[in-house]
């Protein structure tokens, strides 16, 4: 037994630095050689995606399927990755970053990890949801709503402002931990000032609002009449619905237009600086923002289409009948001061 | 006869060697290579958090936002530590002590929280009481899922108690309490204090069920400064707090160590043990552990099960098989990493500690403090410029090791010192060299401990949700990973399946770690 | 050639002084005990002379080679010399060959001589038959004897053996110690055996080495440290004894209480004489010898152990007779001193 130990001992302590060893040489080998590879085939793309699996990974099958191009893709939180990203710098094994939010796509950007894409990419989509400096764009939209139970609420808020009325008192939910939720804070900021933001904030409070972790929490609740309105994207009454099996109590209602609470953020793509397949990455760009794909998008995960003539979600306005507000995304990532102020009431 | 032993000792030069100098330094050097391979994620922090310059990270250090958050987390680890000493040492001795037909059936259940994740726990319990919410909520999941480090390590001290001081302590008239207050509880003191190290750093470094349940620890804070601002100096700079927090709980769980002679211990002898037939205090034991079992595993099972069988979405069987192999190959690879990376220290504690083996071991116990995420980073930073090796199973596995490396040290450190001195001695004087000694006698007869303590490793490492998403092979999943992507999206139904695969997969070696250790038990007999 | 020599030894643990410029030597084939009280230093000298700790002074050798220096030391696995712990040790996870086994090194021994010098040492503390017993299947005894099987497989230089026989009960332990020594004698293995057990050390060696507080405080065949001891204190270490005072005259005569004369001469000298209780002859009253009351009488079998009260004397005199005894408690006898008279003067 002894004899087994010791030579388990030396084998794996071989395998260790024979692998140390095989990884530094493959690392020497790779950096010479990658920057002549870009004029040869490209066979395989790796993406980090943001985006779950359980919604984006039929499109990335078929995209495999017409280039004869494999992905090795990365599933993840869209924060988390980013900051992967950050972290790997010029060494990433990505070649596509796609995130569920504008804020993680400008975290990157922002380090310069990015490359410019070039005027024919997503040809189609609107300039409002691209990157300035074209460093990443906008593939779906998610709509800021407030879902609610029509079987309880019967008056219809027609602004965030009216949230703070007696009528909802202790019928509305939130998720202040949640990125969208903090997304639209920080619009609200960036839009009408702190002392405003807070003042609303400390007002929703005092009308004692209901903290959720998630916003699948807040739909369910809503579902199960715990609460009657709650603040969330407007494609979770499909995934608890989805995940639950049956059709729930809860529908997508959204403000007046112009109304800070009808916010549209982006989830989005850019192709990294680092990567030497910018082609692949540009054509899988172009591949996710076509008609034909952005159309699914629609049917499938109920995302809007940033395509200004597509279909909207079954149900719901089109995308320029919302009445977004207009906010650039770019500042979104500017999350720091809506958590300091959120803090500062007491919401988180 | 054969007379080589004498011809070859003639022949043999006078070969003059110095007492313990060359295995020593090498199991110094190998130490020195372990606590280097430690100080990874110390480096990355420290390195991360200086970017920032002084005024700012003390800015930082010193807002109220952050004393604020260090309160909460010094609050929720007093909490469950205490809790769980006081619930997890009543538990334990009443295992041991009270006369149960298959005592270690009972044992089982107690253990198997163990194998659930915090992160499954809360969902579990938040899909029971949606409102579930705040640090008393989070104290009493965290007691859930960290008593069966207390109960183990309590067990296992208990075990090895001699029965004959009990029986001199009862003919000195002293009551039962009397008993388990003056002769008990001193012995088992290191053990409670090492069950208090394990709980009490499962606390400072859970993301799980805290962020969950609303309460902000310094690993949340950690968390949420790089989802706020993609702000990695000022999170490290947060993980210095945690770092310094740790360092202030171990000195603290030192002095609730007995400094023991722990060799003393294992040579007593355990001709029989003790138990008490008491009705009442059977019924109370039976009591308190149909509780925790009820609130630490079958209720999570059961909430786990309705959602397995109200999924309405077919179960994709061959993936879930898939994602278990993958799953149970790179945990047991870096169980095993961590043993080879544990058995150099283990071997310098349990013969000769001194000043720098214990020093290395702090240093490694402050390292499990720090959250997934940070020692995942940290391997980001370090693996992105390893070429192939970088995301790869080998390095997940050696992340593994790294995380989990004090649990792996604990064990190691205890079987050894359990092997008593005058066998190494015997084996000298056979002829066997130090390190023949220790090949062919000290790890043979350590090895079903050191095995067990493999296999918390293991289980641990099955569990392990934050650095596999960042390190783990593009394109592999393993059931912690998955039960995340489907609990993302609010999927519980479809995450059901793997969670009770891994429930069940871990019952196995959770079972190995309840059943009674019939082989160090023979080394007591023998002695 | 000596087997042993060891010379002015010394160990301290740290500022603690437990062994101290201690010298003795071993002729090959010899057999010696270390006895003292616990703490003496014995199991100490017994674990330098093996290699596990090393001492602060001196030198030990076996045979022609230097294996023990203050300053370098040949380590255990090299010093080839045999040990047998208290309740021998043996390990758990092997069975009973692998543990006599266990010190055949591989390189040097065939698979077949392996397996003959096993069995030849199985047969040898006759527990032929037992090989693939474990440990923990052997009784107290039978841990003992492979333990020494294990010692002796391996042809050792000599054997140290740490009390082995002290957990044993009485009986199998004369038994067990009778095999061993024949055992050791029929090898002609130099052998150390430490013990507190008087009687063992004295039946067992050829030489008995008496230590006190790390010193050896008297060496010498079983007969010369039993019938010579050099103090009252050594003799009452050998053997049961009684120390009785004494005067010394000037013309050498000694007066004791139980003395055959008297001699009313000055005494010179006074000091103490020490007697064995077997020494004491017991006659009817009225005989030769002086007279005594007979106040206790413990009856062995073998022999017996009188208590005895002489007249104006408060100690009390212990004597052991064999052989039919025609006295009751409360009889007057005479008793009388038929040994020698061994004197030590008062310090």
């Amino acid at each position: 037994m002894h004899l087994q130990i010791k030579k388990q001992g030396r084998a794996g302590l071989i395998a260790i630095v024979t692998a140390l060893v095989a990884g530094l040489a493959a690392t020497t080998l790779t950096s010479c050689s990658s920057s002549s590879d870009q004029a040869s085939e490209v066979t395989e793309l790796t993406i980090y995606s943001g985006r779950s699996e359980e919604f984006i990974a039929p499109f990335f099958a078929q995209w495999e399927a017409e280039s004869g191009i494999k992905l090795n893709i990365r599933y993840g939180d869209s924060a988390e990755l980013a900051a992967q990203i950050l972290e790997e710098g010029s060494n990433s094994p990505a070649d596509l970053f796609l995130s569920q939010d504008a804020g993680s796509l400008g975290a990157v950007a922002m380090a310069e990890l990015f490359t410019s894409l070039p005027e024919g990419v997503a040809s189609d989509i609107p300039a409002e949801y691209i990157d300035s400096d074209r460093r990443w764009v906008g593939i779906t939209g998610r709509a800021r709503v407030f879902a609610y139970n029509p079987n309880s609420l019967k008056v219809l808020p027609t602004s965030i402002t009216d949230l703070t009325q007696s009528v909802y008192k202790g019928k509305l939910g939130i998720a202040p931990t949640n990125a969208s939720f903090q997304a639209f804070v920080t619009a609200l900021i960036e839009n009408k000032g702190e002392t405003f933001a807070q003042k609303w904030l400390e007002d929703l409070k005092a009308n004692d609002v209901k903290i959720y972790p998630k916003n699948g929490a807040i739909v369910e609740a809503i579902d199960k009449n715990e609460i009657s309105i709650g603040l969330v994207n407007h494609y979770y009454t499909w995934e608890i619905s989805e995940a639950l099996g049956r059709p729930i109590n809860a529908k997508n209602g959204f403000f007046a237009p112009g109304d800070l609470g009808n916010l549209i953020n982006v989830s989005g793509a850019g192709v990294l600086a680092s990567s030497k397949k910018y082609a692949a990455s540009q054509d899988l760009i172009n591949f996710l923002t076509s008609t034909s794909t952005q159309a699914e998008f629609v049917t499938k995960t109920h995302e809007y289409s940033l395509i200004s003539s597509a279909a909207a979600p079954e149900d719901l306005p089109q995308l320029l009948e919302i009445g977004a507000p207009s906010i650039d995304l770019d500042v979104l990532k500017n999350i720091k001061a809506t958590q300091d102020l959120l803090v500062k009431v007491g919401l988180l | 006869m054969p007379l080589k032993t004498a011809d070859r000792a003639s022949a043999a030069p006078l070969h003059i060697v110095k007492g313990r100098g060359s295995s020593l330094s090498a199991l110094n050097a190998a130490v020195g290579v372990v606590l280097a391979i430690t100080l990874i994620p110390f480096i990355y922090i420290a390195f991360r958090a200086f970017e920032k310059p002084l005024p700012e990270i003390l800015d930082l250090l010193l807002r109220a936002k952050t004393l604020q958050v260090l309160a909460t987390t010094t609050a929720l680890l007093l909490i469950v530590v205490a809790v769980n000493i006081f619930i997890g040492t009543l538990m334990a001795a009443g295992l041991h002590f009270i006369r149960l037909p298959k005592a270690h059936l009972f044992i089982l259940p107690t253990i198997l929280p163990l194998a659930i994740p915090s992160y499954v726990f809360t969902y579990t319990w938040l899909a029971l009481i949606p409102s579930l919410s705040g640090l008393f909520a989070a104290a009493f999941i965290l007691i859930l899922t960290t008593m069966p480090y207390m109960l183990l390590a309590i067990l296992v001290s208990l075990r090895r108690i001699d029965s004959s001081l009990i029986e001199v302590a009862r003919t000195l008239g002293l009551s039962r309490f009397k008993i388990f207050i003056r002769v008990i509880l001193p012995q088992i003191r290191s053990s409670i204090s090492a069950g208090a190290l394990l709980s009490g750093l499962y606390v400072l470094s859970d993301f799980g069920a805290v962020s969950l349940l609303n309460v902000e620890t310094l690993t949340v804070s950690i968390q949420n400064m790089f989802k706020a601002s993609y702000d990695r100096s000022a999170a490290s700079v947060i993980s210095i707090l945690l770092i310094l927090a740790s360092v202030v709980f171990i000195a603290f769980n030192e002095r609730l160590k007995d400094s023991d002679n722990k060799e003393n211990i294992s040579k007593r002898l355990m001709a029989k043990n003790i138990r008490i037939n008491n009705p009442g205090l059977k019924t109370s034991l039976l009591f308190s552990v149909a509780l925790y079992t009820t609130l630490a595993v079958v209720l999570p099972i059961y909430v786990l099960i309705s959602r397995f069988i109200g999924n309405p979405n077919p179960i994709d069987f061959a993936q879930l098989f898939e994602t278990a192999v993958s799953t149970i190959s790179v945990a047991a690879l870096g169980a095993f990493i961590a043993l080879l990376m544990s058995a150099p220290l283990g071997l310098l504690l349990s013969t000769r500690a001194g000043k720098y083996s214990r020093l290395a071991e702090r240093i490694i116990l402050v390292g499990h403090a720090l959250p997934g995420v940070i020692i995942g980073l940290g391997l980001v930073s370090l693996g992105s410029k390893l070429g192939p090796l970088y995301q790869s199973t080998l390095l997940l596995a050696f992340a593994y090791a790294l995380l989990f490396l004090a649990k792996a040290v604990a064990s190691m450190t205890s079987a050894l010192q359990l092997v008593p001195s005058t066998l190494k001695e015997v084996a000298a004087t056979l002829g066997k060299s130090k390190s023949k000694v220790t090949t062919s006698v000290v790890f043979p007869i350590a090895l079903p401990s050191i095995g067990l303590g493999t296999l918390l490793v293991f289980l641990t490492a099955m569990k392990e949700l934050p650095a596999t998403l960042m390190l783990r092979p593009t394109g592999m999943d393993t059931l912690a990973t998955q039960i995340w992507s489907y609990a993302s999206i609010n999927r519980f139904n479809d995450a059901a399946p793997y969670a009770l695969l891994l429930v069940l997969i871990a019952a196995i070696p959770t079972f190995l770690l309840s059943a009674p250790r019939n082989p160090s038990e023979k080394v007591e007999i023998s002695q | 050639m000596r087997a042993l020599e060891v010379s002015h030894l010394s160990v301290n643990f740290g500022e603690r002084n437990v062994l101290s410029d201690l010298s003795f030597s071993l002729a090959p084939g010899e057999i010696a005990s270390l006895l003292g009280p616990s703490g003496c230093g014995k199991t100490t000298l017994l674990r330098a002379i093996a290699g596990l700790l090393q001492p602060s002074a001196g030198t030990i050798r076996l045979g022609t080679q230097l294996v023990g220096l203050s300053s370098v030391v040949l380590p255990a696995h090299k010093r080839q010399t045999g040990y047998v712990p208290q309740q021998g040790a043996l390990f758990p996870h092997l069975n009973v060959a692998r543990n006599i086994a266990f010190g055949l090194d591989k390189k040097t021994f065939s698979k077949q001589e392996i397996s003959e010098i096993t069995q030849e040492m199985l047969a040898l503390i006759g527990m032929s038959g037992y090989e693939s017993q474990m440990p923990t299947e052997l009784s107290g005894g039978q841990q003992t004897r492979v333990a020494l099987a294990r010692a002796l497989a391996v042809k050792p230089k000599m054997i140290l053996l740490d009390e082995p026989f002290s957990a044993l009960d009485a009986e199998l332990r004369n038994e067990l110690r009778t095999d061993v020594v024949a055992l050791l004698r029929a090898q002609g293995t130099t052998a150390i055996l430490v013990t507190h057990d008087r009687e063992e050390a004295l039946v067992s060696s050829d030489k008995v080495v008496l230590m006190r507080d790390g010193k050896i405080a008297q060496m010498g065949t079983p007969e010369e440290v039993y019938e010579s001891p050099i103090s009252p204190s050594i003799a009452v270490s050998t053997g049961d004894a009684l120390v009785l005072d004494a005067q010394k005259f000037s013309n050498g005569s000694i007066s004791y209480a139980i003395s055959p004369s008297n001699a009313g001469q000055t005494p010179s000298e006074s000091g103490f004489v020490v007697i064995r209780p077997e020494e004491i002859s017991i006659k009817k009253a009225g005989t030769t010898g002086v007279a005594a009351t007979l106040i206790q009488l413990d009856y062995y079998g073998h022999d017996a152990m009188l208590v005895l009260k002489i007249a104006n004397d408060e100690k009390l005199i212990r004597a052991r007779i064999s052989g039919a005894i025609d006295f009751k408690v409360g009889d007057i006898v005479s008793i009388e001193h038929q040994g020698p008279v061994r004197f030590f003067a008062k310090m």
